[in-house]
Formats: structure tokens, sequence, C-alpha cells
């Protein structure tokens, strides 16, 4: 706990204080809004400071003429450091100390800089200066002064605003080429044209995605950035099944709503913490507070598990259907339990062959099991606080976890340890998400920012401010342009990865967003939130129209249309059920979880 | 307790969580208050001060109530661990999982041999147990047999679960087994070993294994039988 050191007197904080505050209400219009960013870091770090140097009076009765200035969405900010009211309290509290070393970023421009720059530098003011300059980075950029609204959409985060640099990178948002395939038609698919029964002449047809760009799109990395694993043929099997559903698949648009079949759990007691579906939708997990994780099939196939060593000796290999002949018939069941956490199990996660299932756990563990023999294969501990959100990268292999401590990791199956730490938050990581391309990872905070890690080197790449509320889910657009974050604050934001901006928001829960899910073709938006509603919205028509000029982008300035009742489409209410998991199987029918609550 | 709940702003609880956190607060304080006192009491003071009782906080808060570790050394060690390149894939290697003493696919059992014993006639019979320092909070079936002299037979399974957690239960593995090489009259048996390492994780077991005296040990049936809960068994449950 370094240099908090004495900046002036401290009987005189309440005098510098309401000194800067009248200034800034003095000062003109456009410069109001920029200027009244200072007064919530201003007022937090003078406070600490008061608490940490012990004069508790003094820090009182700053807090009680003060607080009620500040901005409404600071309000949970406030409560937590109304109770810190003595040093050892700031000890135990790592998000404070992190806030205190950190500098708290603000955006201000130039005009109102010089404006305020005048005013401090004036004797008097020399002690507020110096506590600017201590705590506060003021990033200036050339241009207009933002207006409140436009600040308003920006600001919330713990430490303030982006740095402009912290989002210069170039981000490969591209997605990676798939693979050509050679699909042969169906029979079904040849119906109508062979009536008169002429032999029928099965063309392959070629995967039209990769025959048509020849060229490396631009914003794509490159195949071989990070190493991926190899597409064995049960994977290649796999994505023919994906190619034919592919061409099954409805539309969706504002006049083709998706149907939505909602999957409630019942009995659960408000002991579901997670649900996940896997890709072809055939099965469902739940992870539970009383530590267990339950698979379902939901096709009528069950589940069943590899025959004991011994029988498997017995059967034939080298028959065609040995792949099924490998399964015991006599452990076929609709439902798996996998014990083995010894915390309520906050995420789930399919791989994408099938095989194996992830979960978290507030025992601090992450947990692979084989959904082949229905075990435990391998508990990866590294996290010793609870792990909040898992997910495996869409290529398997990789998986991203991030917790309590912080930090989100990096993990592959065959390494006990983490490959990457991407540490940076300056609050728990709630939630964790892989881009399609595999390249990076987007980890939602309860600092309340958005960051972008890229797996390659573990550099943070963008910073996204915004929201006034802990993060709880992200969904990356399927284009992989865009990433779509919802918090405890109801709102839905959308961002353009490329640039680093804010492109949307979309207003309408009145709760937390659990779920967040683009349909197959990223035409649709569907949430799910706490308020028990599902509402889609139309991702179409709020990613076009983007005003990516030089301008924007240089200074980050963004003009948010308040078009969300435009881009709802429809709103869906449950019973009483908070929707926890979203998912659009292969044909675009929403998929929605939730455990029912009598309350 | 429940101004405390309203003042830090949470206005939804269940009327369980006062109680609970009443209880919590007690033990706490009682806890410190325990601690401060030996520690006075060590200083020679004639009563409790204020520096015991911060002393003891702070020993306490070191043990119990942990934080997360702070932002620069995280920071450190990320930019070590993300200097290294991601490691290459192997193709073609099958299911991708770290080395096997990383794993939990360890079998929990070694099969014992059957063997038809000699009846002998000093058959001092050992109720085998396993000395765990386990925190398992699966339940588990340890069966107990009794073995009689002449056969080695598997018991059946005893029926209530019974949960392994805390309990300790001693093993005495005849130390036959390290003499199986020696010349013993009788044939070498093969102990079995009660270790679950699926269910308690390699590091956490303890197993006190005590020498048995010699003469006893060619003369000791199999003492040891466990049948092997197989991790199938629970998905029949």
């Amino acid at each position: 706990m370094s240099a908090y050191n004495q900046q002036g007197d401290p009987t005189l904080y309440e005098e510098y204080y309401s000194g800067l505050k009248h200034f800034i209400e003095c000062s003109l219009d456009c410069h109001r809004a920029e200027l009244s960013q200072l007064f919530y870091p201003l007022f937090v770090h003078m406070y600490l400071e008061l608490v940490y140097n012990q004069h508790e009076s003094e820090a009182k009765s700053f807090f009680e003429r003060f607080h009620g200035d500040q901005e409404c969405y600071y309000q949970d900010d406030l409560r937590v450091l109304s109770s810190l009211t003595k040093k050892e309290h700031m000890k135990g509290n790592e998000t404070m100390l992190d806030f205190r070393t950190s500098k708290f970023v603000l955006r201000i421009s130039r005009d109102s800089y010089q404006l305020l720059k005048r005013h401090l530098q004036e004797k008097q003011n020399n002690q507020i200066w110096n506590i600017v300059q201590e705590h506060l980075y003021i990033d200036i950029f050339d241009g207009m002064p933002r207006s409140k609204q436009q600040i308003d959409a920006m600001v919330g985060s713990l430490a303030g605003e982006a740095k402009r640099e912290a989002n210069k990178a170039k981000v490969f948002f591209g997605l990676l080429k798939e693979p050509e395939f050679d699909v042969p038609l169906d029979d079904e698919d040849e119906e109508g044209e062979n009536e008169e029964g002429k032999p029928k002449k099965k063309k392959p047809k070629k995967d039209s995605v990769g025959s048509k760009s020849k060229k490396q799109d631009p914003n794509a990395p490159p195949q071989n950035r990070i190493p991926l694993p190899e597409l064995k043929d049960s994977d290649k099997l796999d994505k023919v099944m994906n190619m034919k559903e592919a061409a099954r698949r409805v539309r969706l648009g504002p006049e083709c709503l998706p149907s939505i079949c909602f999957y409630t759990f019942l009995n659960a007691y408000q002991g579901l913490t997670a649900v996940d579906i896997t890709d072809d939708s055939s099965m469902i997990v739940g992870g539970f507070a009383d530590s267990t994780v339950r698979v379902w099939s939901v096709t009528p196939k069950k589940l069943r598990s590899v025959k004991t060593a011994a029988d498997l000796s017995l059967i034939d290999k080298e028959s065609d259907d040995v792949l099924e002949r490998i399964m015991d018939e006599k452990t076929a069941s609709e439902l798996k339990i996998l014990y083995g956490h010894s915390g309520p199990v906050y995420g789930t996660s399919f791989s994408p062959d099938r095989n194996y299932l992830l979960s978290c756990s507030e025992d601090g563990t992450v947990r692979l099991w084989s959904l082949q023999t229905f075990t435990c294969l391998v508990g990866y501990k590294g996290h010793n606080y609870p792990v909040w959100d898992t997910q495996f990268s869409p290529y398997g292999y990789y998986f991203v976890s991030g917790g309590h401590d912080r930090v989100a990791r990096l993990w592959a199956t065959d390494h006990y340890q983490p490959l990457r730490i991407f540490a940076g938050h300056l609050a728990d990581v709630t939630c964790t998400r892989f881009h399609p391309n595999s390249n990076y990872i987007a980890t939602g905070s309860a600092d309340r920012t958005i960051r972008l890690w890229d797996v390659l080197n573990g550099n943070c790449v963008r910073i996204f401010t915004g929201h006034k509320g802990p993060i709880h889910s992200l969904a990356f657009s399927p284009n992989g342009r865009f990433l779509a974050t919802g918090a405890t604050d109801g709102r839905v934001l959308l961002w353009d990865i490329g640039h680093g901006l804010m492109v949307g928001e979309l207003k309408g829960h009145t709760d937390t967003i659990y779920a967040l899910r683009f349909s197959r073709d990223g035409e649709i938006l569907a949430s799910g939130s706490m308020d028990n509603t599902v509402r889609l919205w139309d991702a179409v028509k709020a990613f076009e129209d983007l005003e990516t000029d030089d301008f924007t982008t240089a200074t980050g300035h963004i003009n948010l249309p308040e078009n969300s009742q435009d881009l709802l489409l429809g709103t869906y209410m449950t019973k009483s059920t908070p929707v926890v998991h979203l998912h659009f199987t292969r044909r675009n029918l929403l998929l929605a979880a939730g455990a029912y609550s009598s309350q | 307790m429940a101004q405390i709940l309203k003042d830090m702003g949470i206005t939804e609880y269940e009327p369980r969580v006062i109680n609970q956190m009443l209880e919590f607060a007690y033990r706490y304080v009682t806890t410190i208050l325990e601690d401060a006192k030996i520690y006075s009491s060590h200083a020679k003071k004639s009563s409790v001060d204020a520096d015991d009782v911060r002393l003891a906080i702070q020993c306490r808060t070191d043990q119990s109530f942990t934080s997360p570790p702070p932002r620069d050394f995280l920071l450190d060690i990320a930019r070590q661990k993300n200097q290294t390149p991601l490691p290459l894939i192997k193709p073609y290697s099958g299911p991708r999982l770290p080395p096997d003493r990383y794993c939990l696919t360890a079998p929990n059992y070694r099969l014992k041999s059957l063997q038809k014993k000699v009846s002998s006639s000093a058959g001092r019979i050992t109720v085998p147990r396993l000395s765990v320092g386990a925190v398992s909070s699966r339940p588990s079936t340890p069966t107990l047999g009794t073995p009689s002299a002449q056969t080695v037979s598997v018991s059946t399974k005893v029926g209530t679960p019974v949960s392994l957690t805390g309990q300790r239960f001693t093993v005495q593995i005849p130390s036959s087994q390290a003499a199986v090489k020696s010349a013993t009259p009788t044939t070498p048996t093969v102990q079995n070993v009660l270790i679950n390492p699926s269910l308690i994780g390699p590091k956490n077991i303890l197993i006190t294994t005590n020498m048995v005296s010699s003469q006893n040990t060619s003369n000791e049936s199999n003492p040891l039988k466990r049948k092997h809960e197989d991790d199938d068994d629970y998905d029949n449950l």
C-alpha cells in the first residue's frame, strides 16, 4: 500500500472539492459536460486518501456532503465505498487497491482541457492540481467537446474510459478459411428432378464458401497464426452434416422471425447455474449449485457410454459400425449425472466434436469430462478462486476460463498449466468467449469493461467501456466483425471490433441480460434476461450505415441513434422463468433454456 | 444484521441468510477473541489489548480469508507466461490429455490374484482399514470383508454408503508385499491397495502402512478386500 501520500490539509479537502465544483458549474455549457467527468474519480480518490491516512471524521463528512452529486450509475460503487471507513477495510479489497494504483482515464477535448488547466494552475488551486495529476490520466483529443449524452454512453467502468491508443492495435477479425469439401448430394435433394426414372447423376457439389474467395481476406488472420488441431475424419463428417443442414436453414429477417423452443428446468430450486447446448443441438448440459453436472440427450438417441475393456476386446474391430458397437447398450439413458466438483458449477461448455465437456466451479477447478465414458478426465487447477465462466474454442483443443482472481487463462486440453494468462481487469472476470477464428478472446468483467485479448501473445488489443454494471453475456457475430455485450444494467451494447467503437445500444430489458446469441447468418440477435423475456433484435439494420469515417475513429465520438424500438422485432415472455441460455440450431430454430422459479 | 444488509443495498434475501450470517459473525468473533486471549497471555499481559485483537485478526485473515494476488504480480506472471510461444500440436495423437499423473484417469483399484490359501494355524484376521486424510464429498461404499483363512472370496457390497469425508481408517499392509520375493513357503499374496484416486485426488491421500511383524506375514490370508467402485455404477444409482 504505497504512496497515497498526503496532498494538502485534510480538513481543506471539502473546500478544494467544492471550489472545483463551483468552477465547473459556472463554465460554459459545452464544456460543462466534459468537465463534470472529473467529479466522480476525484471524489473517490480524495475520499480514499482521507481514509488511508486515517482521517476518519473528515472522510465521513466529505462523503456525506458530496456523494449525492455523483451520477446515478455510480451508486453501487458509492455504497461499497461508504462501508470503507477505516484503513484496514481497504487492505483485503483487491479491486479498491487496483483502483487506487491505476489512473482513471478521462477523455476531454483540448479546449475544455485548456480551460481546466488554466483554472487549476492558479495558486490557490495547487492542491487539486496535484491530486488531478496523480490520479487521473487525461486523454486529450482535438475536436468538438462531447455532449452529456455521448459521454454517458461511454463512461461507467471502474477505470474510466479507454485511452485512444488502447484501441489502435490491428485486430484480425476475419474468419479462417474453411477447407474445401466435396459434398455428395442426397437423393432427397434431387427428388423433383428425376421423376422420369432417368439415372440420377450425382454431381459432387463443391463447398461454395471455399471456392469463392481464393484471395486471403485482409482482415483474416493467417491460417497458421496460432496452432490449431487438424481435422479428423469425424470432424469432416460433422462439417458435411453442417453444410447439409445449412442448405435447409431458414433465412431469418424482420418478416421471418425464428420459432423459439424453450427448455424449462423444473424442480431445480434455483440451483441451475449454467447451461450449454451442443452445436448440433443434440445434448444439453446443466450445471447446478449442488455441484453436479447433468447431461441430457434431447434427441431420441440416448446417451451411451463405452463398453468396459473386457467387452471391447470381444468386438470385431474391422466392422463398419465399430463406432456403434463400442457403445454399451446397457448404459443407455437420457440423463447422465457427473459428480466431481465440490462447489456450484458456474460454467459449462461442450467441445465442438461432442467428445468432451468442460465445467468450471466455485471450487477453483475446471474439469474435463469425457462424453464417451461419462467420467472425469482432468481437473485443471490454476485459479484458486471461483471460476465464473469457461468455453471451448470453436476448433476444440483450447479453452478459456475466467474467475474471481481477475484473470482469464487460456488452456489446452493436454497441458496441466495454462498457456496464456490475460491479466488487466480490475475486478472479477465474469464472462469469457472465443472469437469465431479462435485468435482472440473477449472477457467481460465486474469492472464494467470488455477486453479483447490476442491469443498469440496475450496482449489486450481492445478495451470497451460503456456498461454501467458487471457484464454477464458476450456474443460474437458469425462474421467476426461485431461483438454484442449484455450486463446487469439491462442494455445490450454493440461494438465494431475493427474500429474499436460502440456502434449500437439496445434498450428494452429491465434486468440483467444473461444470454445473447446471433442467428447462424447474423441477421437476428436474440437476448434473454432475468426479466423473464427473450427479445429479438434486427442485427442487419443495427450494423448498416456505420459512420466509420476518419474523424469518428480518431476521436472516438459516437452518435448513437435512439433506434432501439425500431430494432426490436419481438418480445417473448416466459412464465417466471429467467432465460439463462440461448442457442440457434443449424436451421435457425431458437432454443432457450432456463429454470422455472416460482417467485 | 438486517440493518447491515439494508446498508449494503441488498433488498432481496431469504430469511435464513440472517441466521447464517449471525452464526458466522459469532464464530468469527469468538475465534478472534480466543486467539487474542492466547496472544495476550503469551505477552504476559493481564488483560486482552486492542493490539492483541489486531494481531489475531491479521493472522486469521492470512489463513482463511485470502484474497487474490495483487495486480502487479498478476501482470508480471502474465508477461512471463505469455512470452513462451504457443506449443505446436502433434497430429494424430488421439485424445489430447495431460501426462497421466495430472489426469484423473488412473485406475482406482489394483487386481488381486485369486490364490487358494493353505490354512494356517495363527490365522490372524486383521480387519483392513484405510488411512485417508481425505476430503471427499463423494459418497463411496467401502466394503470391509472379514476374510476366512482358506478362501479368498470377494464379499458383497455393504448396503449403506459411507461418506469418506473426515474419517480415518488405518490400513495394515503386511510387509510381505515387499518381501514377496523372499522364499516363503506359502504362496505370496498380492495385497489390495485401497486407493481411490479418482474420488480423492492423488495429493490428498495419506496412507500409513504399518509393518507387520514377519512371523505373521506368511500366515496372513489376504485381509484386504475392497470391491472396486466403478464410476459407471454411479450412473445406475
